[in-house]
């Protein structure tokens, strides 16, 4: 079958569930995982390398022909938005259900397939205006999932946030399309190396990207968004959405003529997303909120990646630089499968427990073993451990930074603060994920809703045991995905075609099957041998204190107290202390609070002073005629002067 | 020689660092004296032959910057019973940090500078930019007078290191001018310290802030 | 077949020798403290004591309790295969073979953090807060070390990157990664492994409810985890790879010994800092590893 045809039938499938989906829950479901199946079999035809699929329509849609292509570097993101985009729906019907909520269960069916049809839109689109509309679409649709909770006055809030955000992004990207089209005379899109004029264009692309990205400091939008929206809507937005933004930054960084700063600046802020990201991951003490800032983090890693990749298709591409692609594409893969995957695990938590506050939670192993498991799966995975698909391609970015560094060039000014950068957001991953991993899950229950947790159903289970399969996957097997991976490479830039695979990635997925091996055969010998010692359980330690309760456990807060005083002049911390007082006191209370410093402490400002000048001048505008003839007169008689001065100079 | 001169002043550097990490004032009073001693020693590395000028000048600034300085500061440090520094206005991590940042931007800074041929690839120039970069983040980061004075101290280092570069073109000029600065470093230190001292009981200079109008 | 039969016997050889270095720095310090201390192979005893006994666990553990130390132990050895033996060379050698050893170490990390969450116990937890939030820093210094040899040789595998001494940067380095090596080993001045006050522990305190065969397991991690960094340690600083190869076995050998001892000293003279100064002292190290890299790259370029 051609990619064509499985596109087709992707598209038929998936209009059905759009037309079907409000009434018709199961017929959906079947919809989008055959739209979904062939979508992913489409990527995987053009990623096996039949080349790519182009389509024109001879009808015209606001005065332009259609234009689709679909070439390796869309299939990398479609198999993403397929995978995703199906366990998402799988989870939804148990996790969102007609019984749990009768009025918007069917609205989030039916945005749910528009916003994956959006997105494969995107994906397609090789029109400037119908990019326009499509990505205008998605936004939108998005935003409808993002509020399916309408009761709820956060996600309201942070809806309204998103949408702003996301149409400032769009109006950089409405003069990026239509400057585009007015410097190359054509609104289709397509390579245009040669033409120098366009390439300040790119910073109009990375600016309206960046936002959908999440970059820093454009992230405003995200970790609200991500933290309020339905577990399964976070897992889309914060696996898939928001790598549309990296893919525009890749799509245009490629086909334009990127100026020469472009690299630097990509890897520069590359790097200070992931370091500020993660800062404030492990600062947060709510679980959502945590995933969602690491979304930033990982976002910068991926950007790195890239930034280096363009600095070394300037020098001619050394091998360093196909290190670097291949490691921000593969990274695209690994955080879109782990992140959804601890998205729904999160999902799975406050469906349990209702509360996604880590103060809240532990000691939910004994009564939601799967989901425990799965989420320190991810949790590994996302640290960019071995031996899981983190660490594949965070390796594959160290490597090529490293190699940019020992090529002793001027890159050694960008790379070897990068390569810092990376080792330092690694170790924070470590300590985030450590600590909402453990904190949740480890220990005693430290309230009665997390002592009455129950395990989720097995719709929800199986979706997260699919992804985090799929995460196993791409941990074992980088040998086998890097032909992929060198397609969706030399799609985007040229100067990367036919690099053969580096050798010691194939040692490493060997190596890290060797130490799956050894570590559950390590595993076994040590609890077999403790067995047969004896095994005998007992209190906890606790240095002989009478009454041992689960509120003396470490909270996520005091965990992350000693980095947080370390990073304080910029995470800002808001604290309140009742400190007690005398000799019996009666009430004393802590609270701490990491708010979002960017929107709070800079963009809250300017929007202040910007209403501030608004209501000044809405003072004008009180309604007396006679007022508005005034002003009319003194209109005329400032232009006369003006105009009267003019003549006289 | 030319890699020990570089070597010694690679030492200096690292004695810049050593400043700004220590929040104990004996420990900064020696960093100081270790650097003054180590930058005494260098116009003997210079000079190819060695006249009595140089080393009288080699002799007075170990003396002075080794050891007279330092024991009048440790001096004044136990008359005013103070020995640390305990709230600065720049912490200590972010001082070190600022201060490797400026010695890598100097090193950086130092292959731009036009300087001349036979200076190209001596670290003077980087050492000096950094010590004179330390010794203002220690005068603006510390609140006591004794941490001040060391950064005063490491300022002055700085501009000693610049001119060496000098001391071949011109060299009892600057041989003088040294002597001359580490004799009026000394009285100035001694006598603002002793008056501090006097006046408020306390080296914190915060309180000197009640002397606005 | 003889380079598997290679591999294991340089495997053998780091497990076995590993459990010397903690003998060695005790008895170094009963040395400085004028008194008889306990024999040199006194790890070995306790290991051998800790297989046999029952084990202990907590209430509230999960199995992960028991199997989170037996990964530990896996990834230390696995960090271990990759570090070249003076010129003996490593088990395994790639390009980019250190980034996958500092990643092994740190899957150690959080495998012991994992397992001391597992207890519920608030001293634990503390335990873990200050591990994970020092690890930031001491990463941060050992890529940079590692940034320095690899500009230094231009090289990306650790066989080549630590053949050659590094000039003066070596100085440096020694220092930076001398800290590292305390800081990641739990060592004074930046933990005390014998204090018996929970609150002022790091390391000691992550392990506290571990038992038997479990903690025997830790105990040897921790040791080969020891020997790990006193073999980088020499082998940066030392030109291994331009000397014979009897002489390059016994610089190793010497190197070893000498950071062991140097060890074993330092716990002698200094106490253990303040949890407040511990981030300055890092810092220290990493602007040392800093500084060797610069001296790495400007030697490279003049």
């Amino acid at each position: 079958m051609s990619t064509g045809i499985l596109l087709g039938a992707a598209g038929c499938a998936a209009f059905a569930a759009l037309l079907l989906g409000r009434w018709l829950p199961r017929l959906w479901l079947a919809c989008v995982s055959v739209a979904g199946a062939a979508a992913f079999a489409a990527s995987a035809r053009v990623l096996s390398g039949s080349g790519e699929w182009q389509w024109r329509s001879v009808w015209t849609l606001g005065g332009q022909p259609v234009h689709l292509r679909f070439d390796a570097l869309s299939a990398l993101f479609l198999a993403l938005v397929s995978v995703v985009g199906v366990a998402g729906a799988v989870y939804s019907r148990s996790y969102w259900s007609d019984e749990h909520a009768p009025d918007s269960a069917p609205r989030g069916r039916v945005a749910w397939i528009a916003t994956l049809i959006c997105m494969t839109l995107v994906l397609t689109a090789s029109n400037g205006l119908h990019f326009l509309i499509a990505w205008e679409l998605f936004a939108i649709s998005a935003y409808f999932l993002l509020v399916l909770d309408g009761d709820n006055d956060e996600a309201r809030s942070a809806g309204r946030l998103y949408l702003v955000a996301s149409h400032a992004g769009t109006l950089c990207l409405f003069a990026f399309f239509s400057l585009l089209a007015y410097r190359t005379g054509s609104w289709d899109l397509g390579p245009m190396q040669g033409q120098a004029g366009v390439a300040p264009l790119f910073w109009l692309a990375l600016l309206g990207f960046g936002v959908k990205a999440g970059l820093f400091p454009l992230h405003i939008w995200l970790p609200s968004a991500h933290a309020n929206a339905p577990s399964h809507v976070s897992a889309l937005m914060s696996g898939v959405a928001i790598k549309m933004g990296i893919y525009g930054i890749l799509r245009f960084s490629g086909w334009l003529p990127a100026p020469a700063p472009a690299g630097w600046v990509l890897v520069g802020v590359g790097a200070i997303s992931a370091l500020y990201g993660i800062v404030f991951a492990f600062a947060q003490s709510d679980l959502k909120r945590l995933l969602a800032y690491c979304s930033v983090e990982n976002i910068g890693i991926i950007l790195m990646g890239i930034g280096g990749a363009l600095i070394a298709a300037r020098d001619g591409a050394p091998t360093w630089g196909v290190l670097l692609a291949a490691g921000a594409l593969l990274h695209v893969w690994n955080h879109g499968s782990f992140k959804s995957l601890l998205f729904l695990g999160s999902g799975s938590i406050m469906h349990a427990t209702g509360t996604r506050e880590l103060s809240r939670l532990g000691g939910l192993w004994k009564r939601m073993p799967w989901t425990t498991a799965l989420f320190a799966l991810g949790a590994v995975a996302v640290s960019g451990l071995p031996p899981l698909n983190g660490f594949v391609s965070e390796w594959l970015v160290a490597l090529g930074l490293f190699g940019a560094a020992a090529s002793r060039s001027s890159v050694v000014w960008i790379a070897a603060p990068a390569a810092i950068a990376l080792a330092a957001a690694g170790a924070l991953a470590l300590a985030s994920f450590a600590k909402a991993a453990s904190v949740a899950c480890l220990g005693a229950p430290r309230s009665d809703a997390a002592a009455s947790a129950h395990e989720s159903p097995g719709l929800m289970r199986g979706p997260m045991v699919a992804l985090g399969a799929v995460c196993a996957t791409l941990a074992l097997l980088p040998s086998v995905l890097w032909p992929a991976l060198a397609r969706a490479a030399a799609a985007w830039d040229p100067a990367y075609t036919s690099f053969a695979m580096p050798a010691p990635l194939a040692f490493l997925g060997g190596l890290q099957a060797a130490i799956a091996a050894a570590a559950v055969a390590a595993v076994l010998v040590l609890t077999t041998r403790a067995g047969r010692a004896g095994l005998r359980r007992a209190l906890t330690w606790d240095c002989g204190y009478a009454t041992p309760a689960p509120r003396i456990q470490y909270t996520a807060a005091s965990f992350s107290g000693i980095a947080e005083g370390w990073f304080g002049w910029l995470l800002r911390p808001d604290r309140h202390a009742v400190p007690p007082r005398g000799i019996l006191p009666g009430e004393a209370a802590r609270t701490q609070r990491v708010p979002e410093t960017v929107l709070e402490k800079v963009v809250g400002p300017i929007g202040g002073g910007v209403l501030w000048v608004s209501a000044l001048a809405r003072r004008l505008q009180h309604g007396r005629l006679q007022a508005y003839l005034l002003y009319i007169l003194i209109g005329l008689i400032v232009l006369g002067t003006a105009v009267f001065l003019g003549a006289l100079l | 020689m030319n890699e020990t001169l570089n070597f010694l002043v690679g030492i200096a550097m690292g004695l810049n660092l050593l400043a700004l990490g220590s929040s104990r004032l004996p420990s900064l009073i020696r960093t100081v004296a270790a650097q003054g001693i180590t930058l005494g020693v260098m116009p003997l590395l210079i000079e190819h032959r060695l006249e009595w000028p140089v080393v009288l000048v080699a002799c007075a600034t170990v003396v002075g910057k080794g050891w007279v300085i330092p024991s009048l500061l440790r001096r004044a440090m136990r008359t005013a019973n103070i020995d640390r520094e305990i709230e600065p206005f720049l912490g200590f991590v972010p001082s070190l940090l600022l201060g490797a940042g400026g010695t890598i931007a100097a090193v950086a800074l130092s292959r731009a500078l036009p300087l001349l041929p036979e200076h190209v690839g001596s670290m003077l120039v980087p050492g000096a930019l950094a010590s004179v970069l330390t010794g203002f983040v220690l005068l603006i980061g510390r609140t006591k007078a004794i941490s001040q004075v060391c950064g005063y101290l490491i300022l002055e280092n700085g501009i000693y290191l610049f001119g060496l570069l000098l001391i071949r073109a011109t060299p009892m000029l600057v041989d003088a001018g040294i002597l001359l600065d580490v004799t009026v470093g000394i009285f100035v230190i001694g006598i603002i310290v002793d008056r501090i001292q006097r006046a408020f009981d306390s080296l914190d200079t915060r309180k000197l802030t009640v002397l606005r109008e | 077949m003889t380079t598997a039969l290679a591999i294991v016997c340089r495997l053998a050889l780091c497990l076995l020798l590993a459990p010397l270095l903690p003998g060695i720095i005790n008895k170094v310090k009963a040395w400085v403290a004028g008194r008889r201390g306990p024999p040199v192979l006194q790890l070995y005893f306790d290991l051998a004591r800790l297989w046999k006994k029952g084990v202990v666990i907590s209430e509230l553990a999960s199995p992960a309790f028991l199997a989170a130390p037996a990964v530990a132990w896996v990834a230390i050895v696995v960090a271990s295969l990759l570090l070249p033996l003076g010129p003996a060379g490593a088990s395994l050698s790639f390009k980019g073979d250190f980034i996958v050893l500092i990643y092994c170490l740190a899957l150690a990390r959080f495998c012991t953090v994992w397992a001391a969450m597992e207890t519920g116990s608030a001293f634990e937890g503390m335990g873990s807060a200050r591990e994970v939030s020092y690890a930031v820093l001491s990463e941060a210094a050992i890529i940079t070390a590692m940034l320095a040899l690899s500009v230094q040789t231009r090289s990306l595998s650790l066989a080549v990157m630590l053949a050659p001494a590094t000039g003066a940067g070596a100085l440096l380095l020694a220092g930076g990664l001398f800290t590292v090596l305390l800081a990641e080993n739990c060592r004074v001045p930046f933990d005390d492994p014998n204090t018996h006050l929970e609150l002022t522990m790091v390391h000691e305190v992550m392990i506290l409810d571990h038992s038997g065969p479990p903690l025997a397991v830790i105990l040897h991690g921790a040791s080969l985890k020891l020997l790990l960094f006193a073999l980088l340690l020499t082998q940066a600083v030392l030109p291994t790879g331009h000397l014979p190869h009897l002489w390059a076995t016994f610089g190793v050998v010497a190197g070893v010994l000498i950071v062991t001892v140097g060890v074993g000293l330092v716990e002698s003279l200094l106490a253990r800092f303040a949890f407040r100064r511990v981030p300055l002292l890092l810092t220290t190290a990493f602007l040392l590893c800093l500084f060797a890299l610069l001296v790495a790259w400007k030697g490279g370029a003049a």
